[in-house]
């Protein structure tokens, strides 16, 4: 943290400035396999070091990776000669002010704590235990460590490690290419059942070899896994941003505090959970903080900056939507499958992007295992699936949900490979817009 | 930096190591972002290095990547590219084979014609905001963005075999884009699409006439809000240059990726539906339709003197006269489907693993131009501006909105409409084109953001595509 703090000190000597500063240090053991063997290896870091200057309501904004003192020299200089000749943003007014720390928290280091020979083996297990079914195994096996410390001119000096970890297997046959996928992932490595895992991939397998069929579009019934659901959660956080809203591009705009959804429909943004990969600071550093934002089917918070809670009016929570929780219903899996007399089971999803997002309308398709159901049981594999929907109007259409809900690690992949969860139960949702078939596995 | 690299390959000279390449990049960023007018960032990654080590022990794959050039730091990355190997062929059914290439010697110089980091901010600054006053909010515009990303990338690349490259090009992406509501819907324009970025420097913001198309986004923005949608279950549809890259890229560029075919990218990317047996017969598309990739041109942003493991630049033919005849590969894959290396292995940075990756992946020209096209077209819609993309785990059933559609009848366009959306089967589409535009309407189409890998890497590509023309696709979907 030398760099942070030479910056800081160049700063500091101005202060007709104010200043955000981020140090952070990422780095990443990645195991990526295929057919039931290592692809590749992959070890990387990085430190970044990265700085908003804003002078009134001008500002300019540097990053540096591996800074040395001659390159921070380099960069504040540049900054300074630039920044009076820059246009204002009228908008901005202050640096973020919430000074509140974190509750200290011990954090191990996962990438020392499963070892690439562990990771083997386990992984050698998992293949082992699908090969009598002609399964091979894909996915990778990450764990990352990164640092974080934030500083600004308002006093904020806060520092945060983690160290999330994730499994991701897809088992697909080596004939039909039927897939299948179980995921786990957290902080915690401890909370990683094995057996239960390699169970939970051969009853999954145990669906495979049904008949492949094709369906017709239309609308359908469909139990939705905890994986879609939290998926779909998350594109539809996107309109619960202040900064949608302010780009007149929010569903949720004019209705807050109105019901949206069933009341058996309760969504938050929860780093408490200690099933979900915790968040101690978000947007700007502002604390992390439980945040309700359906509440039996009522909207009830727009997720805000510090920036757009100057702009917008709306109360500043720093929240991003990282940690959400969809709450669990009062049905078990069985019960919610026993229910559906003729409809599809959907694993995974696949490639969604909205058509228009302030309607919530979006095309995706369906992955790692579709199945149907007939008569309250699953009897065939179903060939991938588009379908073209509504978000809002999936969880309209929810009409019960599994009376628990189950972590869902997801990766961001871009820029660096980051490691959220979702915790979401099974939901039953009816008549769900599937508009062709990709007449493929 | 060439000290670094060689010296850095020859401790890397060691018997238990098959193979090993080293890359080195130093890359500049800047970014300028105007939002309704006002400038909301201006940000700069100048001078970052990144440095990346692979080696091929025991037939399994090592890398470890760094951005600290110092000595002890590219001692550890060497240390744990051979300790990932090792641990790596702990899970290992098949070694890697990896035929070996003669080495070769590149350097390659790229002059923009207005380079952006050596222009004066100020300059940058008052063009993009004269853009950005041009569009800031007004009547039905709500919401306006101007963007500009300019990048300059020197690479170094050295292998065990002897091959060594250096070269430094500069790659830049502007867009435009204003929101339009009437209260209860929004509709968008961008300017220049998704896919105009370029091999080039500031001058490509002159290329695209930026200033001359404010007003047309504008009006076409609001028209959008009192548009009528498409009533018909299928139409011929004229695809515009900025969304048939785009169809091309999703439909035809990843599906020939060969790491598909043997299940390299199930976990994040996703298969293909194409099987080896296909190469050779496979009628991919309608004899019209001819597709090659192509890394030896330099004015698109797939250039390259030589790949990320030492393959020489190739003009390679993956579609001719609609039949699928090869496929973009590696030095490990094109021995499986007895093909040559096509030169697509791409890292985005020194730091990253290198992948099959499009280069310059084009559609070849036809004949006519786009007018001409309109004119032989009695009933149908031009569609233009890529707005959601979507392609399946097999790159076999697409679906596409643009931002906008022009309705073609007897000839002639006679209106617009809104969220063109028209979906397909790959195949079926390819075979159904029967016309593509010719040279006078070609040029190449690129992208800043092409995703694939884990850890995930954003690629810099192009496309060379012409408008084309094809019968009877779907057009209607219910949502």
């Amino acid at each position: 943290m030398e760099n942070l703090e030479y910056l800081k000190s160049l700063l500091d000597i101005h202060p007709e400035l104010q200043y955000e500063i981020i140090e952070q240090y990422w780095t990443t053991d990645f195991l990526r396999f295929y057919h039931s063997q290592t692809n590749y290896n992959i070890s990387k870091e990085t430190t970044t070091l990265s700085a908003t200057i804003y002078k009134g309501k001008k500002s300019f904004n540097f990053m540096l990776d591996n800074a040395t003192s001659e390159k921070i020299d380099n960069a504040v200089h540049n900054a300074l000669t630039i920044i009076d000749k820059l246009p204002e943003d009228p908008y901005f007014v202050d640096l973020e002010n919430d000074k509140t720390l974190a509750k200290p928290r011990e954090v191990k280091n996962n990438i020392e704590a499963i070892p690439l020979k562990l990771k083997t083996e386990i992984l050698s297990r998992i293949a082992q235990a699908v090969a009598p079914h002609n399964f091979d195994i894909f996915g990778s096996f990450v764990c990352n460590h990164q640092k974080y410390r934030l500083i600004n001119s308002n006093g904020l000096d806060k520092t945060s490690v983690n160290s999330p970890y994730y499994l991701e297997v897809k088992a697909v046959h080596n004939k039909s290419q039927v897939t299948v996928i179980e995921a786990f992932g957290g902080e915690d490595f401890q909370y990683f059942q094995e057996q239960n895992f390699i169970e939970h991939l051969l009853q999954k397998i145990g669906y495979c070899f049904n008949d492949i069929v094709d369906i017709e579009p239309g609308t359908y019934d469909v139990i939705l896994a905890p994986r879609c659901l939290g998926e779909f959660a998350q594109y539809l956080t996107y309109g619960m941003h202040a900064r949608s809203l302010d780009q007149h591009s929010s569903f949720f705009e004019g209705k807050l505090n109105q019901k949206v959804f069933p009341e058996w429909i309760s969504i938050c943004d929860d780093p408490d959970d200690p099933e979900i990969i915790h968040k101690d600071y978000g947007s700007n550093g502002h604390i992390y903080r439980y945040l309700s934002l359906v509440d039996n089917g009522i909207f009830r918070n727009f997720m805000c900056d510090n920036y757009y809670s100057h702009k917008t009016g709306l109360p500043k929570n720093g929240n991003t939507g990282s940690c959400l929780k969809i709450e669990a219903g009062d049905k078990t899996l069985d019960e919610m499958i026993g229910s559906v007399k003729h409809g599809l089971f959907i694993s995974s999803l696949h490639y969604m992007n909205f058509i228009n997002p302030k309607e919530t309308s979006i095309t995706g398709l369906t992955r790692d295992g579709t199945f149907l159901i007939e008569n309250g049981k699953i009897t065939k594999v179903v060939n991938n699936l588009r379908f073209t929907e509504k978000v809002a109007r999936i969880f309209e259409h929810i009409q019960a949900l599994e009376n628990r809900s189950h972590p869902v690690p997801f990766s961001g992949n871009y820029e660096i490979f980051d490691i959220e969860t979702v915790k979401s139960p099974h939901a039953l949702v009816r008549d769900f817009n599937i508009s062709s078939s990709t007449k493929t596995i | 930096m060439v000290q670094i690299i060689k010296q850095t390959i020859q401790k890397l000279s060691l018997p238990e190591i098959t193979f090993a390449d080293v890359r080195i990049t130093r890359t500049d960023n800047e970014g300028i972002f105007f939002q309704n007018g006002f400038l909301r960032g201006y940000s700069t990654n100048l001078d970052s290095i990144a440095l990346g080590i692979r080696v091929l022990i025991n037939g399994c794959w090592g890398f470890a990547g760094t951005r600290d050039l110092s000595s002890s730091s590219i001692d550890k990355a060497i240390h744990t590219a051979i300790s990932n190997a090792h641990f790596g062929s702990l899970f290992q059914k098949t070694k890697v084979e990896f035929p070996p290439l003669s080495p070769v010697q590149a350097e390659y110089e790229h002059h923009p014609e207005q380079d952006p980091f050596k222009m004066a901010k100020e300059e940058k600054i008052d063009y993009l905001q004269r853009l950005a006053e041009a569009i800031k909010p007004q009547e039905k515009i709500v919401h306006s963005i101007i963007y500009a990303a300019f990048m300059r990338q020197e690479k170094y690349y050295a292998n065990s075999e002897g091959t060594y490259a250096h070269y430094t090009f500069y790659n830049t992406l502007p867009m435009m884009s204003v929101l339009a509501s009437d209260g209860a819907q929004v509709q968008s324009r961008t300017w220049p699409g998704h896919m105009g970025a370029g091999r080039a420097g500031f001058e490509i913001f002159h290329k695209h006439k930026f200033e001359e198309n404010t007003e047309r986004i504008i009006k076409e923005a609001t028209d959008l809000l009192s548009a009528p949608t498409i009533e018909e279950d299928k139409a011929d549809i004229i695809i515009g240059s900025g969304h048939l890259a785009l169809q091309l890229h999703e439909s035809v560029g990843h599906a020939t990726e060969a790491d598909r075919i043997f299940g390299m990218e199930i976990s994040y990317a996703g298969k293909t539906f194409i099987k080896p047996e296909m190469i050779g017969s496979f009628q991919y598309a309608s004899p019209v339709v001819n597709i090659f990739s192509d890394s030896t041109d330099p004015r698109g942003m797939g250039y390259h003197p030589v790949d990320d493991e030492g393959v020489p630049g190739k003009k390679v033919d993956i579609i001719k006269n609609g039949i699928l005849v090869n496929q973009q590969t590696s030095r490990q894959i094109a021995p499986l489907l007895g093909l040559e290396p096509s030169s697509n292995m791409r890292a985005s940075y020194g730091d990253d693993f290198p992948l099959v990756r499009m280069t310059n992946f084009c559609l070849a020209p036809g004949k006519g131009t786009l007018d001409e096209l309109i004119q032989d077209t009695e009933h149908g819609y031009l569609l233009d501006f890529t707005k959601t993309w979507s392609i399946d785990d097999n790159r076999n059933n697409f679906q596409f909105t643009t931002e906008i559609g022009y309705k073609i009848e007897n000839g002639k366009i006679m209106g617009i409409v809104k969220e063109p959306t028209y979906f397909g089967i790959t195949k079926e589409f390819w075979n159904s084109c029967d016309r593509v535009c010719g040279p006078e309407e070609w040029d190449y189409q690129s992208t800043f953001n092409c995703g694939k890998g884990e850890p995930g890497q954003a690629m810099q590509l192009s496309h060379g595509v012409a408008p084309a023309r094809f019968r009877n696709i779907n057009v209607r979907v219910k949502i």
